[in-house]
Order: structure tokens, then sequence, then C-alpha cells
């Protein structure tokens, strides 16, 4: 195989490896994972319920389900990746032949199997408990599931690069980040009838917003005859693919511009003492 | 051991960097000029804020210069990182490098695959080296259940498994204990000596140039002062008079011709005063003394001898390394 090849197979298992194993390193962080997004579903569930809105209940567990990954865009990459910066941790990285995006994906990958086995729990404990009224129509269901995580940690990607230049500044923006993205997403809610068309179309540059869109269709059939309406999923899935595509492009021309940057201002190390 | 005829493996070359922030520009290296060949160990020695941590990150291609070149085997590091970073490690007393809740062992593991290493020969090269720096007993604990002793052992580990040509470490053995320190001493010796590594090490620890380094370079404020063999061989010109001299008048003896440095001391119970001057040929020891004269100081003795490198170093610095550690910040 091409060294370079191999290198960078080498990097993305290897920090699958490291942040799967940190993840469950700490029973905490597990429960965690799984209680935060179950009490708010849970929450939002017997509220649709009391008002009679039972279809609400399955935006509630998805919106759970798909917050799970969110957070751990964040908080599993981003912030992650600052962590490593502070412990001299990403010196290792910039100094060794593996490529920075190699690093990013194998994160990306550990977070989702980090945070995998809590959104399933919460998609079933939700399931059993309530049994939402769906409708699913599973292969576009995976095709969107597969396409959003996919464009979300590409964003995370991106959102990452920031750290070779920034450090306090960029975790800020992550912070400032989560709740405004949850809410025009439309994580516990659906979107498409709750917000005017200017809000949904702001949304639609959010991948969360639209793979939101397009699972609530696929799995609750939104339209008032009862049955998905396709050409929006369609749409929401063409979107998907071009938003991850552009993502990852951005975010590896962003980690070799932003590391180049950091050369040059000398913000790559943190000075430890 | 000779290192003259073996290929330079760093060579740097009117190394500037500078430093802009809030409060002005920082000089951080001013015209640094070094050659470092195959198999040697070079000793960077100065005080804190002297550059040397600079001119470290600059080689392992974390930090551009401002100008200059720095090259390493061959390969410029600011064009062609790409080239360098396969060749080289770095290690730094400070760093903690490892995730805490993965074992020592995975935790190297992890780096090899970094640089493509196979799993087997990962875990060879962690078995060997671990053994070599009493690290075996503890490779199967989680990271944050290590002392910061056996943490440096790991992070020293971790900069020879890429099997590197060229080996930064910034300060690698600060707030050791003495037999950890010697342990991770005795290892570098033993790589450099048997695996014709480089290790550019940088140091404000004289004890540790004199047990490993075959050269010293004394650097401060982003200048290297000096850069010779271990004891620098700097011969030094001792000169005695009476009545002592005062500062000022002692002042342009740094300006003779082939003078390095100078310090001077009293004996007030003699009542005499002593200079000691590093030189750099009996010429300039003889420049030294017929300035003496000629200013008309009264000079009651004069002998040469083998300066030390601290003795160097003051003469060059101007202040001893306590003093000097004792007024940094940090």
């Amino acid at each position: 195989m091409n060294p370079r090849a191999s290198i960078w197979l080498k990097t993305v298992y290897a920090r699958t490896w490291v942040r799967t194993k940190s993840i469950y390193g700490e029973p905490l962080w597990v429960a965690v994972n799984v209680g935060f997004p179950f009490f708010t579903s849970l929450a939002l569930s017997l509220l649709y319920s009391s008002a009679g809105l039972k279809s609400g209940i399955g935006f509630a567990f998805l919106g759970g389900v798909m917050v799970s990954f969110w957070g751990n865009v964040l908080w599993s990459m981003a912030s992650q990746f600052n962590w490593d910066k502070q412990q001299g941790l990403f010196e290792l990285y910039i100094t060794s032949p593996a490529p920075i995006s190699a690093i990013l994906i194998g994160m990306s990958l550990g977070g989702i199997l980090g945070t995998a086995p809590s959104a399933i729990t919460l998609a079933i404990v939700g399931w059993i408990l309530f049994a939402p009224p769906a409708n699913p129509l599973w292969p576009l269901v995976a095709v969107t599931f597969g396409l959003t995580l996919a464009s979300l940690y590409a964003m995370g990607m991106a959102l990452s690069s920031l750290y070779l230049v920034y450090g306090r500044e960029a975790d800020s923006v992550n912070e400032a980040l989560h709740e405004p993205v949850s809410f025009l997403s439309g994580v516990y809610f659906p979107a498409s009838l709750a917000f005017p068309a200017v809000l949904q179309a702001i949304a639609l540059v959010i991948p969360l917003a639209v793979g939101m869109d397009a699972l609530q269709r696929t799995l609750f059939s939104l339209n008032s005859t009862g049955v998905a309406d396709l050409t929006l999923v369609y749409r929401d899935i063409l979107l998907l693919a071009i938003m991850g595509i552009t993502l990852l492009f951005a975010a590896s021309k962003a980690l070799k511009i932003l590391e180049e940057k950091g050369r040059r201002a000398g913000t790559i190390a943190v000075r430890l003492r | 051991m000779s290192f003259r005829d073996a290929k330079p493996t760093v060579e740097v070359e009117d190394l500037h960097r500078e430093f802009k922030g809030k409060e002005g520009t920082v000089l951080a290296l001013d015209g640094v000029d070094l050659k470092v060949r195959e198999g040697e160990v070079f000793g960077v020695l100065g005080p804190n804020g002297a550059g040397k941590t600079t001119m470290i990150r600059i080689l392992s291609t974390l930090l551009l210069p401002s100008s200059g070149s720095a090259r390493v085997m061959g390969w410029d590091v600011a064009k062609r990182p790409e080239k360098v970073r396969p060749l080289i490690s770095t290690a730094s007393g400070a760093e903690r490098a490892g995730y805490d809740y993965i074992t020592a062992r995975g935790n190297l593991w992890f780096f090899s695959q970094l640089y493509g290493l196979s799993s087997k020969l990962a875990h060879e090269r962690i078995n060997e080296f671990s053994e070599m720096l009493g690290l075996t007993d503890y490779l199967d604990r989680k990271f944050y259940t290590l002392s910061t002793g056996y943490r440096q052992r790991v992070t020293v580990v971790r900069a020879f498994i890429n099997d590197p040509k060229v080996v930064f470490l910034d300060e690698p053995t600060i707030g050791l204990d003495v037999m950890t320190a010697l342990k991770i001493r005795e290892f570098l010796l033993k790589q450099a000596k048997e695996s014709g590594r480089t290790i550019l090490l940088a140091t404000h620890n004289m004890a540790e140039v004199d047990a490993i380094c075959n050269r010293v370079g004394i650097i401060d404020k982003g200048k290297i002062l000096a850069c010779d063999k271990r004891s620098l061989g700097a011969p030094a010109l001792v000169m005695e008079m009476t009545p002592p001299p005062d500062s000022a008048s002692l002042e342009p003896l740094s300006k003779v011709d082939g003078v390095k440095g100078f310090t001077s001391s009293i004996d007030e119970e003699r009542g005499v005063g002593r200079v000691q001057v590093v030189v750099d040929s009996d010429e300039s020891a003889q420049g030294a003394i017929d300035f003496a004269r000629k200013s008309g100081m009264n000079l009651i003795s004069n002998w040469r001898q083998q300066t030390t490198l601290e003795e160097v170093f003051v003469a060059l610095v101007g202040r001893g390394f306590r003093e000097r550690e004792h007024e940094s910040p940090s």
C-alpha cells in the first residue's frame, strides 16, 4: 500500500480507538451521554402527550437521538481538539507525518461509536414507553441518517480547524453555536410547520436542520395525506450530500490554510511552562 | 568521538524569529547559525526566554522563521515540512503527551500509528525501550495513574518509537528526581551512540550537558554566543590587579579583539581585583593584558586556565543561571 495511504488509515483507526476507549473509560460520561438527551426528550414527550399531540412524541425522541450526535460534534471534536492543544498533544500531531484530517476523521468515528449506544438506547426506550405513531421508510431513513452524520462531522472538522489559530475564542464560538443551532434545526419539533419560510431558509445552511427535516418526513410522514412527501426528502438528501462534500472540502482547505497561519503566528503550540 | 566528517543533519543559517504582540515586537531569535552532525548530541544551553524552545519549534516544523533558513536532513523546514516530519520527533519535559484513560502501552501504540508503524514493530519497540527505561511494569497502567517520572519515561519512549533520524528534546528531565533523570540520560546517550541519531537537546541544566552532549552552544537573547566542544574548550586569562578596578574602567575590555566576555570579582581579604577573561587565542589574551596595562591598571599577576562551562556561561551571558532562573517570571 502507498505509505501515505497507510499512515492515513492507521491514524484514522488509532484515533478512533483512542476516542472510543476514552469515552467508555469514564462511566459518568456514558451516563451523561444517555441521560441528558433522554430527560429532555422525556419531558417534551410528556408535554406533547398531555397536549394530545401524539405525533410530537416521535419528534422529541428523534431530536434526543440527533442532539446526542450534534453535541458530540461540538464536545467530542472541537472541544477535544482544544483539549489536545492545551495538553501539548497537538504539537505531536503536527510534527508527525499523519495528516490532521485523519486525526479528525478518527475523532469523528470514535465520537459516533461512542455516542451510538446512547442514541440507540434513547430510541428504543422512547419507542417502548411512548410508541409514537410512525410510518418509517427505512432505506431513506438510513440514507438520510448517514448523510446527516457525515455532514455534521464534516462541519465539526471545519470548526476544529479554528483551533490551529485560535484558542478560547474558538471554544466560545462552539459554545455560542450550540443552542441556536439546536433551535433553528427544530430538533424537538417540526421546523417546517413551526417556522416561517425565512427562518426555514436560513436553517437550510445547517446540516442538522436539513437532516432533521428529512428524518422527520421519512419517519413520521408529515404531509396531510399521511404519505411522506418524497420530493422534499429527495431535496434534503441532495442538499445533505452537497453540504457533506462542500464541508469536507472546506475543512480540508481550512486545515491546510490555518495550519500555515498557525505556524506563522506561532499559535499551534501552547507554552506549557 | 569526532563528528567532523559526519554529514550535517541540522543546518541553521541566519535564523530570525519575531513575535508580534500587543506590547510590541519580541525578537526571539536574532541571527542564529548552527550546524549539527549525524550522531551528535548537541546541547543548546541558555536561560529561560533565551530562544531555545523557539529554535526547536522552528526545526520541528511547528513554527515558521521570520527570515533565514533551517534544514533538517537537507530539507527546508519551512518549505518542505512534509519531508522533515517523518524523520524527526520531539519531546518536551513539560508535555503530558497522553490520553488519561488509555494505558501507557496504548498511548505509545497510538503515537506509533501516526508514523505508520505496524503494530508488531510498534510493540517490539515499546517493549525494548520500556525495558531500557525501567517502564515495563507500568506499561499496562492508565496514563493518569502514572507519576510525573513515569509519564516522562513514556514521553521519551514515544520520541524514539518512530526510529527518528533527528530528535529534538526540550528540557526532557525538568522537574524529575535524580534517578529518573539519570535513567533518561543513559537512554539518550545509548540512542545516540548505537543508532547514530542526532539529538538536539535544549536545556538550562549544565550537568545534563556535561553528561551527554558532544558539543554545546550557549544561547541568550536569541543569539548563539559560543558554540564548541562540551567544555567549550575556552581558554581563559585570569588577571589580578591592585587596587581592584571599577566596572566602568573594565567595560572597554569586551571590545578587545578575541575577547568573548569577562567576569570580575574582588578578593576583599587581599584587596585584589580578579578579572577572568574568556578569549579565543593566546594573542587575544595578550591583547587583554596590554589593555589592562595601557589603562593604568596595576597588574600583579596573570595566568591561563581552562574554563568550566559555567564560567564560560557567566562570562558570555553576564550572570549565572541561578540568578537568571530566580529572576525569570515563570
